[in-house]
């Protein structure tokens, strides 16, 4: 994987060996060219040219004068004339046959002086083969011709022998050529081989430089992952662990010498988890796919050395190592932050739960303190009734005014409270303003009136339809205005509305209330709004607040979004005023009237009829109460403790209406209510709720339950009264068409409770032990009727378990049947057999079928 | 084989030698034919007043030797037949050193003794069976196996390939 910019030295070192290569091939076909010459030089395939041409020479001229001797004597001998012929004619042999010269390339040039030398033989030979005497007779010839070859082989010899010169010369260039081109090409080769060793010599020094370099790194990486506050641990392609830190030591209890070689799963990993580990291994092996690797944090649990599980924070990641992929795991314990988190969480959860715990108490205390006044205020106003000497009246209107008093107290708190608890719920719901400000100042006039005061109202003819709490609004003025009243003796109190439009559906409320009072100090003037502060602690001590009215209505005022505020001069009035942005709504039906506090006078129950009424209520003290004040509206009353016992009672008798207390024990007024409608004699009666849960959603939810009307607490017998007139005596109730509520298969009510108690799984398991349970009780039953003591316990645990599940027929008829075996009628059981049965398959069909449900 | 050929022979040729001695001073017979070559110098054994004479029949006597070859002097490949030199000095009982190899044309070569070799060169006087005539490189052609062994295609060699040889003195 040459990265061709990064080693140009390799690059460059390549090209140098091609060189190399090409030159040593150059070179060995140059050597071979030069063996080849110099193997031609050394094995001379030929003898040498000169000489044998100069022996040639030679042997011509002695033949020549051994020719011209034996020409000069008479009868001379010719042996040695014949003997030179012979050594001539063998020398010519050289050049005849050519052999030699065409291995020279000198064919050509001596060809004709072999044509010369063989016309010549061809003459001769036969002279000198023939007789003496023809030979001397020819010698005169002989000698001429020889001497005229002698002067052609002069010349001939000559010019081969020039020719021979030139080749040679050439040759021996050839060979100078060819040495040269050796020598060039040793010269390059050297050459190439000094940059070679350069090449090495620099990328030695390069790799010295690099693994130096690589030294340092690695080993200022060995120290970082060393030193690492985080386990550092790497692994395998395998699960093998590779390198395991210090850190990692620490965290785990490994050592690393401990730790190498091994594999995760054996190491650090939870027997539990070892096997999705290797799971994930493999696919990832298999397919390459990474999920953890790679992939961020993740926390998982590790294990110690010691076997404790720990959380860890982990993330891992993977690299292409000399040996393959390798992995890298970066670990933290994060046991403690864990510890602290969870710590944190249930600090959190204390916190909310005490939170809880004072919302709770909260409603509690609203339930708890306002139902035992709610009883003692009507109990005052009981005894108020009836005949009590002067002095006494006395007493029991100043014990009226003190419970009411108190009442108002424990109103305020609780106001407060909700509000700080951001426990306040606003209504949202259109109303009239107008009519709603002037009942308000109604309601006072009466007050004002007894100290000489006015009430006046102020308020625009056209003002338009708003949503919003008028009860929570009313609240805020019927403050502003009483304490107006209060302050003023003689004077005048004006009530103003002003409503500015904002836009296309919103309006600013302008309210202000002026009196013309003792007016308030400046320095007071901010003080007012806060909690529990009365200007002036000795007026109207009989009547005074708790202080908290104001507060109570700028947390009101600031919960709406609005705003409150006064002004005053002392000795001259005060002006406190509430500014309030307002939905306007489209005034397309006639608004509701604000029925909470138009209170209307009760007509007087004489000529009402005298109703069946039934009153659940579980505090002793508010069924006294309201026993008494229905006696003493002329009404009949029966009493249940609680939704459970209000339910049976209903069931079974018509009752004209029912007072139905909200919270209560065992079954609260709400359930009790359903179940009501559900079945039962008064199923149609009229409901009415009693409670001091006054909050409109209250209200919603109670008439979603299938309530009514709603009394608050504490009432009076004129609210009572008032909410009874509505009832209506129904005709007489017809014969039931249907069985009885209460001979029905199943109690509902019954089936209703487990279901609370229980839950449906809890009612489907507990069914099913009846349904095994009681099937081999009726087993028992058939063949122990012999035993009229057995007979009776199977009939008394039968019993038993059918009321316990709701089973009603069964559980009369078997709770009869232990009767009738306990006076002595032996053969109950058996004569009863039949019904047994049928009752045991009815009950056991609706149990079944209500679980399946 | 070779060094016991020649041994065998030399004890033939000893041996017929001594019973030549018997009767006279000279140890190897005369020549009966024409004499074709005449070795003279340090040599033991004679037949002619301190020199050795042969005919054809007398060097068909002494180990024959033949070998196939080409000549830088002559076309294609023929077959050569003689006597070895050194199969010869062995013969004569050659003491010296030197040679001197003289040809008809008064040619002469001058080399040690030593490397006349079994290898070489070889005192032919047939080629392909046939006598060699003076106008044939005969009556002895000294000739090397140019073709089996690369060391003889030198120049030297070429030199020493003395034909029409007739001569040979040992010298000291």
């Amino acid at each position: 994987m040459p990265s061709a910019p990064r080693s140009r030295p390799r690059y460059l070192r390549n090209v140098l060996v091609g060189c190399m290569a090409m030159a040593v091939g150059v070179l060995a076909v140059l050597s071979a060219e030069v063996r080849r010459e110099m193997r031609l030089f050394q094995e001379e395939p030929v003898d040498s040219i000169h000489w044998n041409l100069t022996q040639l020479e030679l042997d011509l001229v002695l033949l020549l004068s051994a020719a011209e001797l034996a020409l000069q004597q008479d009868n001379p001998p010719l042996d040695e004339l014949r003997k030179r012929f012979d050594l001539f004619y063998s020398r010519t042999d050289l050049v005849r046959s050519g052999a030699m010269f065409e291995r020279l390339d000198l064919e050509a040039a001596i060809r004709p002086l072999s044509v010369r030398l063989d016309g010549f033989l061809q003459r001769a030979t036969p002279l000198i083969d023939g007789s003496d005497a023809s030979l001397r007779a020819a010698l005169p010839a002989l000698v001429e011709d020889v001497q005229a070859l002698r002067m052609d082989l002069r010349s001939l010899s000559i010019r081969t022998v020039e020719q021979y010169a030139t080749q040679a010369d050439q040759r021996r260039a050839q060979l100078a050529r060819l040495l040269r081109q050796v020598a060039a090409t040793s010269a390059a080769l050297l050459m190439l081989l000094v940059a070679l060793l350069g090449s090495v010599l620099y990328l030695n020094r390069q790799a010295e430089r690099k693994t130096a370099e690589a030294l340092r790194v690695s080993s200022r990486l060995q120290a970082t992952v060393a030193t690492a506050l985080d386990g550092v641990i790497v692994a395998g392609l395998d699960g093998r662990v590779l390198d395991f830190n210090q850190a990692a030591e620490r965290i785990f209890g490994f050592t690393r010498d401990e730790a190498i070689g091994q594999g995760l799963d054996r190491l650090i990993i939870p027997a539990r988890h070892v096997a999705a580990h290797e799971a994930g291994m493999a696919r990832m092996r298999e397919t390459g796919k990474k999920k953890v690797v790679d992939g961020g944090r993740i926390q998982i649990t590790a294990l110690r050395k010691s076997g404790e599980e720990f959380p860890v924070e982990m993330s891992i990641t993977s690299n292409s190592g000399p040996d393959g992929m390798i992995f890298i795991a970066f670990m933290r314990d994060i046991s403690e932050p864990v510890a602290n988190e969870r710590a944190l969480m249930a600090a959190r959860d204390k916190a909310l739960a005490a939170e809880q715990a004072k919302t709770n108490f909260l409603a509690v205390m609203s339930h708890e303190m306002r139902t035992p006044l709610n009883g003692v205020i009507a109990a005052i106003e009981i005894v108020g009734r009836k005949a009590v000497d002067p002095s006494q009246a006395k007493f029991v209107r100043l014990a009226q005014s003190s419970a009411k008093q108190l009442l108002r107290h424990v109103n305020d708190v609780l106001d407060i409270s909700k509000v700080e608890a951001g426990h306040l719920a606003l209504s949202d719901s259109p109303f009239e303003l107008a009519p709603m400000l002037a009942s308000l100042a109604d309601v006072l006039r009466p007050v004002a009136a007894k100290k000489a005061t006015k009430i006046e109202l102020d308020i625009g003819p056209d003002l338009p339809l708003v949503r919003g709490d008028s009860f929570r609004l009313g609240q805020i003025v019927q403050n502003l205005l009483s304490n107006a009243v209060k302050f003023t003796d003689g004077g005048k109190v004006v009530l103003k509305a002003v409503l500015h439009p904002q836009g296309a559906r919103t309006a600013l409320l302008d309210l202000s209330v002026t009196d013309s009072g003792i007016g308030i100090a400046p320095e007071d003037l901010e003080r007012v709004f806060e909690d529990f502060v009365m200007l002036d602690p000795s007026y109207g001590r009989a009547d005074a607040g708790t202080g908290l009215g104001l507060a109570i209505s700028r947390r009101l005022a600031e919960a709406m979004g609005g705003q409150i505020g006064a002004e005053s001069e002392p000795g001259k009035g005060s002006r406190f005023w509430l500014r309030l942005p307002m939905p306007t709504v489209e005034r397309a039906a006639p608004a509701p009237a604000p029925a909470e506090f138009v209170r209307t006078t009760a007509k007087d129950g004489t000529d009402d009829p005298v109703l069946d009424l039934l009153v659940v209520e579980d505090n002793a003290t508010n069924r006294l109460v309201m026993e008494e004040m229905l006696r003493l509206l002329g009404h009949r009353s029966t009493l249940a403790v609680d939704g459970r016992e209000g339910v049976k009672k209903a069931r079974v008798h018509r009752y004209d209406a029912i007072l139905m207390d909200i919270s209560m024990p065992v079954m609260d007024g709400i359930t009790a209510t359903g179940l009501i409608r559900a079945e039962g004699l008064s199923k149609d009666s009229r409901i009415i709720a009693v409670t001091a849960h006054t909050m409109p959603e209250e209200l919603e939810r109670f008439r979603g339950a299938g309530m009514d009307d709603c009394l608050t607490k504490p009432m009076t017998i004129r609210d009572l009264a008032r909410t009874l007139s509505a009832v209506s005596v129904p005709p007489p109730p017809l014969p039931p068409a249907s069985p009885q509520p209460a001979d029905a298969v199943l109690d509902a009510l019954r089936i209703e409770e487990l279901r609370q108690a229980l839950g449906a799984d809890g009612i489907r398991r507990t069914v099913a032990q009846f349904l095994r349970d009681t099937t081999a009780a009726m087993d028992r039953l058939r063949s122990a009727a012999s035993s009229p003591a057995e007979a009776r316990a199977l009939c008394h645990e039968l019993a038993g378990a059918a009321a316990m599940v709701g089973a009603s027929h069964l559980h009369r008829h078997f709770a009869g049947l232990e009767t009738q075996l306990r006076n002595g009628d032996a053969d109950a059981v058996a004569a009863a057999q039949a019904d047994s049965d049928r009752l045991w398959a009815d009950a056991s069909a609706a149990l079944g079928a209500l679980t399946e449900a | 084989m070779n060094s016991l050929r020649r041994f065998s022979a030399a004890l033939m040729v000893a041996a017929g030698l001594l019973s030549a001695a018997a009767a006279r001073a000279d140890s190897l017979p005369a020549p009966q034919g024409d004499v074709i070559l005449t070795v003279s110098g340090a040599i033991t054994n004679t037949n002619d007043d301190g020199t050795a004479r042969f005919d054809m029949a007398l060097l068909d006597s002494l180990p024959q030797h033949s070998f196939a070859t080409s000549t830088i002097w002559t076309e294609g490949v023929d077959t050569y037949e003689g006597v070895l030199l050194t199969d010869l000095l062995d013969a004569l009982g050659a003491t010296g050193p030197n040679l001197l190899a003289k040809a008809l044309n008064d040619y002469e070569i001058s080399f040690p003794v030593a490397d006349a070799t079994a290898e070489g060169p070889l005192l032919a006087y047939r080629a392909n069976g046939k006598p060699m005539s003076v106008r044939e490189k005969g009556p002895i052609w000294m000739i090397f196996p140019y073709d089996d062994v690369e060391a003889f295609r030198t120049e030297q060699t070429y030199a020493r390939s003395i034909w029409q040889l007739d001569r040979i003195v040992i010298t000291e």
